[in-house]
């Protein structure tokens, strides 16, 4: 069957996909936040980009590492050269990363901190403005190395299940292998949390996200971990049943597949068009794109296709290194707009290991329509060489073409803007719900492609410590309109609705779309 | 397979062995020595896993340069020791003490601290911040209530030691790894019954350490005088010998038992996940050294051994594998019997002929029965914290043989890549067994 759907796709894709063109703007843009620090950031640096102060434009916030944390108010014009404003509002030290989120569902979104020490949820008050929320909110920041971060509205709740990920215990100097610290789920009671629950065993975990791998409407929380200091590890994936207890998938029960990576980054995205999430793991070396074996058998079998579909990224594919990489942020999006996911991958040495590459360039492959995968990186013009960490593609000047921000370790962070020629369609949407979870993390948007659906989790998790919330990008090739449904959280089905090309609409459950313009 | 432990048993025959050496240094500081000795190890088995270019041959490679270090190092000070130069292709004498007074542990850790920083230069930063602490933690340890100009005199010393050692060792052939091992150009065999790529995996496409066959053996004469014999004559017919000895590793692989599945994990070892094969077996060593409270120089003695009979193993082990180029059990049951079928473990990415952990666990079966004893019985307990259980063994020579079989029940090699793996090992372990290390 996937096959079959490959070759329906294959006719108008199959060529060499269009290289888009990005511009690097870095020095004009006003972003000069450094991730710095030594061992204890040696990983972190995550970006989180959100929409603060009302206007559709998405701000950027940046962690620091040693260094303080900005956040930056987006001052691009719509379509034009990026610019951001720096200010004071979030100027926090041990920063590591960074996920927006509407916890309180005020409709004014929160950002939660992921932090060497205590972890903070700073509550939204509007115009960019934030105030410190764990005290009001019952949450315990802890006092960890905080490394990964996943949300997900359980069945019931109005507010969040919030999972966070911990890595080593920074106290240990001389034998710190096996060290790894509890990861925390923390559950809401009411419009509280309580006490964090323990995820125990935990294995270092560098990436986390809610997702329904098994189209059962109740996600479960995956949990990517690094190899290099868990003992009896593996990577993980938890059951969470409302109002139970978290239960970890296992080989005897669930018929999970032990597999132990450096896992750095989770990126899912529905890559094979088969219905169910695709999950990329970034590593060292080689990385992995899973696909679920056989969706009929219930379990979490996967096959890796890295291999088969071209994006091992295992080694730099240009400035003559010839050693390993190091991958770390993953992200699908469409970044030409040809109605095929690309995936851009951030690249960075830990910090100076020899047989790793030092000159290792960041990843662009764009999808080519038939499974594969093409690197374009180079040719597209973001192929720092920077050691690079967190990262986000997301349209910071509403014009349609998606941009790139990457944070990077002991240098400033990267902004680029796509500034070719658009060769296809788009459109962006919105989620908005009444009431609690305002911003419907857990839905899920289908797209038709073709003859095939393609379906899209919107997640609050994932990535190397970075995130985003604002509007969903899709590209759409020589469509003129998308037929697009969202199955919102809880279950409910939207009608499907077509959408006009190159445009920005709001949807919300029961209601037509709302157009929307920026400016 | 199920083992009774006989610790009682092990204590029992170690005794005799460990009173024979007899330190020549006062108790507190050869308890300084002996505590240095094992500390640094416990590191370099962590090491081990988390260098990414510590491949099992890379490191046996390791454990050898440094079991000769520490005992060097002790040697030079300790009439009742045998220097090892003049034993092993191409060492040359050591530098020799000075006028002066010399402490022990001083010279002990500062060999072992100059080794093992060149060794694991490549290690991440973690590893590297590791190191410093060691460093730090076992100088002091080393140096407490020692005159400062002692101190100086035996540092400088153990470096000098572990610098000739590294310099010995900077010519072997297997000084630089590049690309964890795998070569960039590769060229396949043509033949059918030659190595193919079995993984996934991008990087192992083109085999592991082709050329690691050629490096320079510690007690080898060469490579060549020790090669196993030829494999079975490749066939694919259903009623040829090599078709039986797949389809045996075929139905091993559908009737395992939870033992014998426990058997096969026990003894993977694998690369970056654990300290190697080789590794385990020094964590056996390391193991009854604290159960049985061996001296020094009987734990750095049996290192030394060890370490040169394991590196060696891997190079004739090696040699043997790119001569034959024999392909995987995976490869042929796929292509010829189920194409659905999957080992146990994970194929590792190099010819099959013969078995790497079955070569190497011959040798260091024969240089550990010969330096403690037949039916020398141990419990192992170095996957503990990986959540394996601890295993009890009668001998060494049944701990070598249940490694080799855990290969068949794995699904990686064929019962005759095994046994002849064994039996290239032991020989080459019993040219290690015959290194003096006393005077």
């Amino acid at each position: 069957m996937r096959a079959l759907v490959f070759l329906a796709l294959a006719a108008p894709a199959c060529a060499e996909p269009t290289i888009p063109t990005f511009t690097d703007e870095t020095a004009s843009a006003g972003l000069s936040t450094v991730y710095e620090g030594e061992w204890e950031y040696m990983v972190g640096g995550g970006v989180a980009t959100f929409d603060c102060s009302g206007d559709g434009l998405p701000e950027v916030f940046l962690s620091g590492g040693a260094a303080p944390s900005a956040l930056y108010l987006n001052r691009s014009p719509v379509g034009g050269a990026l610019a951001f404003e720096k200010t004071d509002a979030v100027t926090l030290d041990a920063v590591l990363g960074a996920y927006p989120l509407d916890i309180d569902s005020d409709g004014i979104l929160d950002l939660v901190v992921l932090r060497l020490g205590e972890n903070k949820l700073l509550r939204g008050l509007g115009q960019c403005r934030f105030e410190e929320a764990n005290e009001a909110w019952g949450f315990d920041g802890g006092d960890a190395w905080s490394s990964a971060f996943a949300a997900i509205w359980e069945k019931g709740q109005t507010w969040p299940t919030l999972a966070i990920g911990n890595y080593i215990d920074r106290k240990e100097e001389a034998f710190p292998w096996g060290s790894c610290t509890d990861n925390w789920l923390h559950r809401p009671e009411g419009n509280k949390f309580g006490a964090p629950i323990p995820l125990t065993p935990s294995f270092c975990a560098l990436s986390m996200l809610f997702t329904d791998w098994n189209r059962s409407g109740n996600p479960s929380l995956r949990v990517s971990n690094d190899r290099e200091y868990y003992k009896a590890g593996q990577e993980q994936m938890w059951h969470l049943d409302p109002g139970a207890a978290p239960r970890l998938y296992t080989e005897k029960e669930d018929g999970w597949k032990r597999l132990r990576i450096w896992g750095m980054g989770i990126a899912a995205a529905d890559v094979n068009l088969d219905g169910y999430p695709d999950y990329y793991l970034t590593s060292m070396a080689d990385n992995k794109l899973q696909v679920l074996k056989d969706a009929a058998s219930g379990k979490p079998d996967y096959a890796d296709i890295a291999f088969k579909s071209g994006i091992t990224a295992h080694k730099p594919y240009t400035g003559g290194d010839i050693n390993p990489s190091t991958a770390w942020h993953p992200q699908f999006a469409d970044v030409n707009n040809d109605g095929v996911l690309d995936l851009f991958v951030a690249k960075g040495n830990v910090a100076k290991m020899p047989d790793f590459a030092a000159q290792d360039p960041n990843n662009l492959m764009l999808g080519v329509g038939d499974g594969t995968f093409v690197e374009a990186g180079d040719r597209a013009g973001v192929a720092s060489m920077r050691i690079a960490r967190g990262a986000q593609v997301v349209d910071l000047n509403l014009d349609g073409l998606l941009d790139l921000v990457v944070v990077n370790r002991w240098t400033s962070a990267e902004v680029w803007r796509q500034t070719g020629e658009a060769t296809g369609g788009w459109l962006q949407v919105r989620l908005a719900q009444p009431e609690a979870n305002r911003d419907a993390i857990g839905a899920v948007i289908e797209i038709k492609r073709g003859v095939v659906v393609e379906r899209h989790e919107i997640a609050s998790g994932g990535g190397h410590v970075s995130g985003s919330v604002g509007w969903l990008h899709f590209g759409l090739g020589a469509a003129t309109a998308a037929e697009m449904r969202v199955i919102w959280p809880g279950g409910a089905e939207g009608s499907w609705m077509t959408l006009p090309a190159g445009g920005f609409y709001i949807l919300r459950p029961g209601q037509d779309a709302e157009a929307w313009t920026p400016g | 397979m199920q083992f009774r432990r006989r610790q009682v048993l092990g204590f029992t025959l170690a005794a005799p062995v460990a009173l024979a050496f007899r330190p020549g240094f006062a108790a507190p500081r050869a308890d300084v020595s002996r505590e240095v000795l094992l500390t640094w190890h416990k590191l370099i088995l962590e090491l081990v896993r988390h260098t990414a270019t510590y491949m099992p041959p890379v490191a046996a490679r390791g454990f050898g340069y440094i079991g000769v270090t520490a005992h060097e190092a002790l040697a030079t000070g300790k009439p009742a020791l045998r220097s090892l130069a003049g034993q092993l292709t191409d060492l040359t004498p050591l530098p020799a003490r000075g006028e002066g007074e010399f402490d022990e542990p001083c010279v002990l850790h500062a060999a072992l601290e100059t080794a093992v920083k060149e060794l694991f230069a490549n290690t991440g930063p973690t590893g590297q911040r590791a190191m410093q602490k060691m460093s730090e933690m076992m100088g002091k340890t080393a140096s407490k209530d020692i005159a400062s100009d002692v101190v100086e005199r035996s540092v400088a010393h153990g470096r000098a030691v572990a610098e000739h050692i590294l310099a010995w060792a900077r010519v072997d052939g297997g000084a630089v790894v590049e690309n964890m091992g795998f070569p960039r150009d590769y060229t396949p065999g043509t033949r059918p019954q030659d190595w193919v790529p079995t993984s996934l995996v991008r990087m192992q496409q083109a085999p592991l350490l082709p050329d690691w066959g050629k490096n320079r053996p510690f007690v080898m004469p060469d490579t060549a005088s020790l090669d196993a014999p030829p494999p079975p004559d490749y066939d694919e017919a259903l009623d040829s010998a090599f078709y039986g000895f797949a389809k045996e590793v075929y139905d091993t692989g559908k009737s395992l038992t939870d033992e014998q599945k426990l058997i096969a994990r026990f003894w993977s070892d694998d690369a970056m996940l654990t300290p190697t094969p080789a590794g385990h077996w020094i964590s056996i060593v390391m193991q009854i050294a604290d159960r049985d409270a061996l001296p020094v120089e009987m734990i750095s003695s049996t290192l030394a051994k060890l370490g040169c009979a394991q590196s060696d193993a891997f190079v004739s082990c090696w040699s043997t594998k790119f001569k034959y180029n024999l392909l995987r059990p995976v490869t042929y049951i796929k292509k010829h019997i189920d194409k659905a079928w999957e080992p146990l473990l994970i194929t590792p990415p190099f010819p099959e002929y013969t078995s790497g952990h079955s070569c190497q666990s011959g040798a260091a079966s024969t240089v550990l029965t010969s330096m403690f004893g037949e039916d020398f019985a141990f419990d192992d307990a170095t996957h503990e914290d990986e959540g394996l259980p601890v295993r009890s063994f009668p001998s060494f020579t049944a701990a070598a043989e249940e490694a080799a079989m855990s290969r068949l029940y794995g699904g990686i090699h064929y019962r005759f890549g095994n046994e002849q793996g064994l039996t290239q090992g032991r020989a080459i372990g019993a040219l290690a067994a015959q290194l003096r290390t006393e005077a």
